[in-house]
């Protein structure tokens, strides 16, 4: 530590976030996203319609039709999900797992006549959710990758706190007016600083929702790596029942899904059947959270041969575990009515602001003098910084805009749409290479607003329904901010170096008062 | 009831930390074009320490000690988003947007 505590934290601050930035960027991005992930499922599915709400009748009959048409369809399967439908989401959605590691098939019934329905194929709000965390690759690697990209990430915030001297002298100091470096480097701090509760928080709890996956010893010591037995005994899952390896009949659903709604207040969500052609199926009933910052499903167990009630969970968690549901609780906000869920959108929005900022700053303040020509590193960075930045939000638009426009019966289409999603991306990305910077940058963000303008004008032309306003709204309010960003790209002009006369305005006067403190942090990172 | 409570705490989010923002001798000289005397620096950063405690407790109070402090602190959140923009774009209209939302913060605390 040669030269002193601040300046370790300052050159740990700048790599740390720089490394991880990229990920960071889309993981916040698509995890804001996620706040509104029925949404847009909705959306990606407009041949749903609200409906009358289901009675449990009605339920028991579509769990009826969907074991039926599982019967027909998973038989060799393990395990089966059943989503029953609400008036919102008025879809019996089944999901099916055969071998592990695989991906799940699905499949659409409509709840009341159990026809395969005909909605379009896609992965709606589900894909960006599971982007947030699995990044599209393999479970396991993607949540490998994204969990040290957030421990480092908590590094980057606990070292940005350390070496931002200003916190509360520079907490509303918003400098636009000065160098193009002070400027993000006030941008980095306002969005930084302000959303700080949220960003601990987010990114802390996230860790801690896969903390047994990246810190196993516990249950490896206790429990011999079971973790569906640490589940259990913790009380957060009814117990496993392994399979008794004897073939069995499964009892009716029908008669289990009215004792369960029967049992338990809150509306029910969806049930598992595991080893449905075993004697010791096990029929899992999961319903909706109580209302609450803790993320706990009540479960009611039964016994599938016989139909029997196995168990009952609901509520009664030891405070180790309710500490542990309640941090998941608070980093997926289910609990968020719509007023407070926007403002974690804004912190969401704010977050990805944060390390957007971060990344330009590493570059611009490492712009060559002018004449010399930029070093490699520092255009790898800058294209990166452009392929991400922007890159991202086109690929979530042309996502968006793939649903609208590719035909609704062809094969895979789910799959097209996520071509599409990431086809965009590698085409901003690869575009941001070949174009001088600046014009990467206006390009680019006057490609993501055409995109997301585009999404909305396609829904118009081809659902035009009024219930979509909303969201197509919101669509365009995205597409003005990329073109207001690509707007000040193309005619920002450097501010002029040399000092102007103090009585130009009282507020430079005043600011000018400080400049050596002013310019401490930036000092900072520049020695960096 | 949510999203009043939720008007609440930021409307007196936002006057106390404007109140704090003003009390400070660099954003009250761009405003003010002087730098506030002691007397009425202490005040503005008073009013603005009682104005954020007022908008905690008053959380707290409506949506009890679960739901209280994480809508105060994205409240909180949303005001000093707020306080920055308007400062950076229109430094002028901190005074009277904050003399604008108190009544109606008032009023909210009224209607619940």
């Amino acid at each position: 530590m040669k030269n002193g505590f601040r300046q370790s934290m300052a050159w740990l601050h700048t790599w740390s976030g720089l490394v991880v930035g990229w990920v960071l960027f889309a993981v916040f991005v698509t995890g804001t996203a996620s706040y509104y992930r029925s949404d847009i499922s909705l959306w990606m599915r407009p041949e749903l319609r609200q409906e009358a709400a289901f009675s449990p009748e009605d339920l028991a009959r579509a769990a009826e039709f969907g074991v039926a048409h599982l019967q027909k369809h998973a038989g060799n399967a393990r395990t089966w999900f059943i989503t029953l439908p609400s008036a919102d989401n008025p879809v019996l959605d089944l999901f099916w797992r055969t071998k592990p590691g695989t991906p799940p098939s699905q499949a659409a019934l409509d709840p009341r006549t159990g026809e395969v329905s005909g909605l379009r194929e896609t992965k709606g709000g589900d894909f960006l959710y599971r982007f947030h965390f699995e990044l599209h690759m393999p479970p396991i690697w993607g949540r490998w990758i994204v969990g040290i990209c957030a421990m480092i990430m908590l590094v980057a915030l606990v070292s940005g706190i350390v070496i931002h001297r200003r916190i509360f002298a520079d907490f509303f100091t918003f400098r636009r007016d000065k160098s193009a470096q002070r400027g993000w480097l006030d941008a980095h701090n306002v969005t930084g600083v302000l959303g700080l509760p949220f960003h601990l928080m987010i990114t802390y709890t996230g860790v801690v929702t896969l903390a047994l996956m990246y810190m196993p010893w516990g249950v490896t010591t206790a429990y011999k790596g079971d973790n569906q037995a640490f589940f259990a005994e913790s009380g957060q899952i009814t117990a496993p029942r392994p399979p008794a390896g004897r073939p069995g009949t499964l009892a009716p659903i029908g008669p289990m899904v009215r004792e369960a709604i029967a049992t338990v207040p809150e509306p029910l969500e969806r049930l598992s059947i595991l080893n449905p052609k075993d004697a010791a199926a096990t029929v899992v009933a999961v319903f909706e959270e109580p209302h609450g910052l803790s993320h706990e499903h009540p479960q009611v167990a039964f016994d599938g041969v016989t139909g029997a009630v196995v168990e009952v969970r609901q509520g009664g968690l030891k405070p180790a575990a309710k500490t542990f549901t309640t941090m998941v609780g608070l980093h997926e906000a289910h609990f968020a009515g719509p007023a407070l869920r926007v403002l974690f959108f804004l912190c969401g929005l704010m977050g990805c602001a944060m390390v957007a900022t971060g990344l330009v700053l590493w570059s611009v303040s490492r712009m060559p003098k002018a004449g010399e020509p930029a070093f490699f590193g520092l255009r790898l960075v800058q294209a990166l910084n452009v392929g991400t930045v922007v890159g991202l939000p086109a690929a979530v638009a042309v996502y968006l805009l793939a649903n609208r426009l590719l035909p609704v019966g062809i094969a895979d289409r789910s799959g097209w749409e996520i071509r599409a999603f990431f086809g965009a991306w590698i085409i901003m990305a690869l575009a941001a290479l070949l174009r001088p910077h600046r014009r990467a940058w206006t390009e680019g963000a006057i490609a993501v607003a055409a995109l997301f303008v585009a999404a909305a004008t396609a829904d118009a032309l081809t659902i035009g329904e009024a219930r979509f306003l909303g969201f197509d709204t919101a669509l365009l309010v995205l597409a003005a901010l990329f073109a207001y960003a690509a707007r000040k790209v193309s005619t920002y002009a450097p501010p002029q170096r040399e000092r102007r006369s103090r009585q130009d305005s009282p507020a430079l006067a005043a600011a000018s008062r400080q400049p050596a403190q002013a310019f401490r942090t930036q000092k900072v990172l520049n020695e960096a | 009831m949510t999203p009043i409570v939720l008007l609440l705490t930021i409307g007196l989010s936002y006057v106390g930390l404007a109140a704090l923002c003003l009390g400070m001798n660099r954003h009250h000289s761009a405003i003010f074009e002087a730098r506030p005397d002691p007397r009425r620096a202490l005040l503005l950063r008073s009013a603005g320490w009682i104005a954020i405690g007022l908008s905690f407790a008053s959380a707290v109070h409506f949506e009890g000690w679960a739901f209280g402090p994480v809508q105060w602190i994205g409240g909180l959140t949303a005001a000093a988003l707020l306080v920055v923009g308007i400062l950076s774009y229109r430094p002028g209209l901190i005074l009277p947007t904050a003399a604008l939302v108190l009544p109606v913060a008032l009023a909210a605390a009224i209607s619940i």
